[in-house]
């Protein structure tokens, strides 16, 4: 034991463990100009040129590591940016930012020398809502092309003006590619937007020293769907919760909902019945386990090559999960299953025969996790490859703002489950995996030793449902027929999505339609990493990086 | 006695005339015969195979099991656009598919086929079939150097790399069967393998090679993977790296030619291992040239086999294995197998 332990940076916490603003406002002294009551948190007002020091205060001497998410947004007066602050040890205590500045000069300091993680982040805000970040160290735009007029989220954007892009006015020639200097001898190479190994429409420009990865730089923004905005457009109460299922579409689909049903449950102050609430915990880690056999299955493929055996093994096993999803929601893809205040719809009849079709996947699932340990983490060559590359160490997760499988394969033990409760999970036995190897294998273990946790979720679930009492089966609570919460009530909330923490940031102007709707994706914020984890590394560990990564464009691009 | 010679003795023309005359029309059966594999291999059986792999049907709606989707692709593959990217260096674009089929297709000319099906039978028959056999890979560098992108160029250097480091082995593990029957004559070698090398009960197993020297015959097996280019060792194709490598650009028919080489390859390489190890068309109560065929079907076998189950190992770690591993252990086998042959002698 050393005698000399590193001073915890815990200052604003009270010995019960709990956050206390008033000290946490002595600690910025003269920085805070004014506070502001959100419903997760409290928020600091600081001037725009005081943003770095403040944020770099709160994260040396209070402990916010994790910069959830920066959003940015316009009032009639003002432009804001909200840097949302948690910590990776108690996600509970959390802390907003505000910056706001004038209409005329939109430009604010930037957190990026302070959190990684605000790199990208400001530049999504830059891009579509019109925010300048000084010193930025790559104020481009990242979703729309650059070539783009105005920004789509401000208030003077006019929609109405068509925006054509040619790739000759897109794309310049003669720009300067990549970082690295000219004369050295190196090869510019563009993986993707069309590319087997990039799971969708993700561009790498890629700079390559022999085969070795000499600079990466990923291009994201080809499948934006002005998500965001479809939302702001829609009303609270049915219009916003089809959307969520496209975002990660690839079997996450409940999960996403539950982000938006969180978020607007606490805004609106709606209870949910507990029976639902086991409903949408069954559901929710019926779709981790699909969208994880996809990833691990992807993931096999980008090593083996496009004729492996494990892809198919996944997919037929998803296939299963995919019917008990489709018995109970009527959909496989595009679930809208969870409504707020509960779910569509109670189990479907006769229970006990699903019951049993539930039971019999539980029943053959840890067979089948054998099969998968079998061909992919006792394999030789498999480790071979994936043991030691893609290194993401945990300290360089967290300045990334990285969650989820991608954070517990570096050892951060992070997961809203068990450290945020929501549903039925505080209630139910299960762990949170980790894993200390920080490389590419542990990724791929993580997920496989997770799917065992969701099964074991999934069982208690089944054993609560069938012996719930059935005068008590309540699926959904009094909800108003219109939404329309109070003006200016603000609420940032996250729930543990498949790839991570997947958050939104609501703000009511007293309509029944939020007045701004910010996603936090994990998968945008994962996918910063992957220059730490490639560069320096051969292209093969490059491809698998990006496939341990797990991203789904629709979640990146949103 | 080769085939053109049984042929020509068949024929009613004399002297010279007869002579090229017969030489073409075995040229063309022995041509025809393995082209007719490599349909039955490329469009079908590898679908059904590695369908067979991963729990799935494959094609079965045209034609008895779905046989007459060799017919459908081959008209789908014939009349597609054949697209020349700008800037591509024309001869050595258009030669490289040419080269990549014909070398593999050449190498038939000395194999023993059994059933008296054999083009050629020159004294360097080993050294014939190695070298064209190797200049497939000339084809895929070629290839992608002269398709002007990127991932065919690091596609085509990823092939030179892997060839080098596993063609030495290659040949050092086939000069260990020369050791033993101090010939290179392909029908010599295929006669030294007749012998029993011992009875278990009512069986005789035959003195193949592979018996006798299972090492070599290991060795060689993975050598071979490496030189056909399948996993492990497909790194010149690597589809989730670098596309398809080398052959990125190539449509239509040149894609026919280059897809068509990589399979009469992965057959030239089991009817090289069939003859230096498994006794050529050596078997009981079938013609030889069934058996002959059985082989290399079963080394195409374990080539899809490997495509399905075996991880891509990384282009370094090849190299390793090659030159760290591979050399090392073909040149022990080769000293162990004179070891051997002289206690003998």
């Amino acid at each position: 034991m050393s005698l000399e332990q590193p001073r915890q940076p815990d200052a604003g916490v009270t010995p019960e463990g709990d956050l206390d603003y008033d000290e946490l406002a002595d600690l910025l002294g003269e920085r805070v100009l004014d506070r502001e009551e959100h419903i997760n948190a409290e928020g600091f007002v600081v001037r725009p040129d005081e943003v770095e020091d403040t944020l770099s205060t709160l994260k040396q001497e209070a402990g916010f590591d994790h910069l959830s998410c920066v959003t940015a947004q316009d009032y009639q007066d003002r432009y804001e940016s909200i840097y949302h602050l948690k910590k990776y040890d108690d996600p509970t205590q959390e802390l907003s930012v505000v910056v706001p500045t004038t209409r005329d000069d939109p430009t604010s300091e930037s957190a990026a020398g302070v959190f990684d993680t605000a790199d990208w982040q400001e530049r999504e805000a830059f891009d579509l809502v019109g925010v300048d970040y000084e010193g930025h160290p790559d104020p481009r735009r990242i979703l729309l092309p650059e070539t783009w007029q105005g920004h789509p989220l401000s208030q003077d954007y006019n929609q109405d003006k068509p925006q054509i892009v040619p790739l000759r006015e897109h794309a310049n020639p003669t720009e300067e590619r990549t970082n690295v200097p000219q004369e050295s001898d190196t090869m510019f190479i563009n993986i993707g937007p069309h590319h087997p190994a990039t799971h969708g429409v993700l561009h790498i420009k890629t700079t390559l020293d022999g085969e070795q990865v000499a600079d990466i730089d990923p291009d994201v923004g080809y499948l934006h769907r002005c998500e965001e905005q479809m939302c702001q457009q829609s009303t609270y109460r049915h219009q916003i919760m089809p959307y969520p299922d496209r975002w990660d579409y690839i079997s996450a689909g409940i999960l996403n909902e539950w982000a938006y049903a969180r978020a607007a449950e606490d805004m609106a102050d709606l209870a949910v019945p507990e029976y639902a609430q086991v409903i949408r915990t069954m559901s929710a880690e019926m779709c981790r386990i699909a969208a994880h056999l996809l990833a691990v299955g992807t993931f096999a493929l980008d090593i083996y090559g496009d004729f492996t055996a494990i892809f198919m093994y996944a997919i037929r096993d998803r296939e299963v999960i995919q019917n008990l999803l489709e018995d109970l929601t009527g959909q496989r893809l595009m679930f809208n299953y969870l409504r707020l205040g509960g779910v569509a719809w109670d189990l479907p009849e006769p229970r006990e025969e699903y019951f049993e079709s539930v039971r019999d996947f539980l029943d053959e699932w840890p067979s089948r996790l054998e099969e998968y340990h079998n061909l992919l983490t006792s394999n030789e060559l498999f480790q071979m490859r994936v043991v030691d590359t893609g290194i993401l160490p945990p300290e360089e997760a967290k300045s990334y703002g990285a969650t989820g499988p991608v954070a517990r394969g570096s050892g951060v033990d992070y997961d809203l489950r068990r450290d945020d409760p929501y549903g039925y999970y505080d209630q139910l036995d299960w762990d949170v995996v980790t894993d200390e190897g920080c490389d590419n294998f542990a990724r791929a273990s993580v997920r496989l030793q997770e799917m065992e946790e969701s099964a074991r979720i999934i069982e208690q679930c089944v054993d609560l449902l069938e012996d719930w009492p059935e005068d008590e089966r309540d699926i959904q609570s009094n909800v108003p027929r219109t939404l329309k919460p109070e003006p200016d009530t603000e609420i940032y909330r996250a729930v543990e999505g498949a790839k991570g923490e997947l958050g939104i940031y609501m703000r009511s102007d007293g309509t029944d339609k939020p007045a701004r709707f910010k996603i936090r994706s994990p998968c945008f914020c994962n996918l910063q990493t992957l220059p730490v984890m490639a560069e320096g590394e051969y292209i093969p560990d490059m491809i698998a990086a990006l496939g341990s990564l797990d991203i789904v464009l629709g979640e990146v691009d949103r | 006695m080769t085939l053109p010679e049984t042929l020509n003795g068949l024929l009613p023309i004399g002297g010279l005339a007869g002579e090229v005359v017969a030489a073409v029309i075995g040229a063309a059966l022995i041509g025809t015969i393995m082209l007719t594999n490599t349909a039955v291999a490329g469009p079908w059986a590898k679908r059904k195979i590695t369908a067979k792999f991963t729990d799935r049907i494959a094609v079965n709606r045209v034609g008895p099991a779905g046989l007459l989707i060799i017919v459908a692709d081959a008209v789908r593959l014939l009349a597609k656009e054949l697209i020349v990217p700008e800037g591509v260096d024309r001869p050595a674009w258009d030669l490289a598919p040419l080269l990549i089929a014909s070398s593999a297709l050449l190498g038939f000319a000395v194999i023993p086929m059994g059933s008296g099906l054999q083009l050629a039978d020159p004294e360097t028959g080993l050294a014939f079939v190695f070298a064209v056999a190797s200049m497939a890979s000339l084809g895929l560098v070629m290839a992608g150097y002269a398709s002007n992108n990127k991932f065919s160029f690091l596609g085509g250097l990823r092939a030179v790399a892997q060839n080098l480091a596993y063609e030495i082995p290659l040949v050092l593990t086939g000069a260990s069967v020369v050791l033993f029957t101090g010939t290179l004559q392909m029908s010599e070698i295929v006669a030294a393998q007749q012998g029993a090398l011992f009875t278990l009960g009512p069986v005789a197993i035959p003195s193949w090679f592979a018996f006798v020297n299972p090492f070599a015959f290991v060795l060689f097996m993975i050598a071979n993977l490496a030189e056909v280019g399948r996993n492990p060792f497909d790194i010149p194709e690597a589809p989730t790296e670098i596309v398809a490598g080398y052959q990125t650009e190539y449509s239509s028919v040149y894609f026919v030619l280059v897809y068509l080489g990589e399979f009469v390859h992965i057959f030239l390489g089991g009817a090289i291992a069939a003859t230096l190890f498994l006794g050529g068309p050596a078997g009981p109560i079938l013609p030889g040239f069934v058996w002959f065929l059985i082989k290399i079907w079963a080394v195409f076998l374990f080539t899809q086999w490997a495509r399905s189950a075996l991880p891509r190992v990384r282009i370094d770690q090849l190299i390793q294995i090659g030159w760290k591993g591979m050399l090392v252990l073909s040149f022990a086998n080769l000293v162990l197998t004179a070891v051997i042959v002289g206690a003998i002698a």
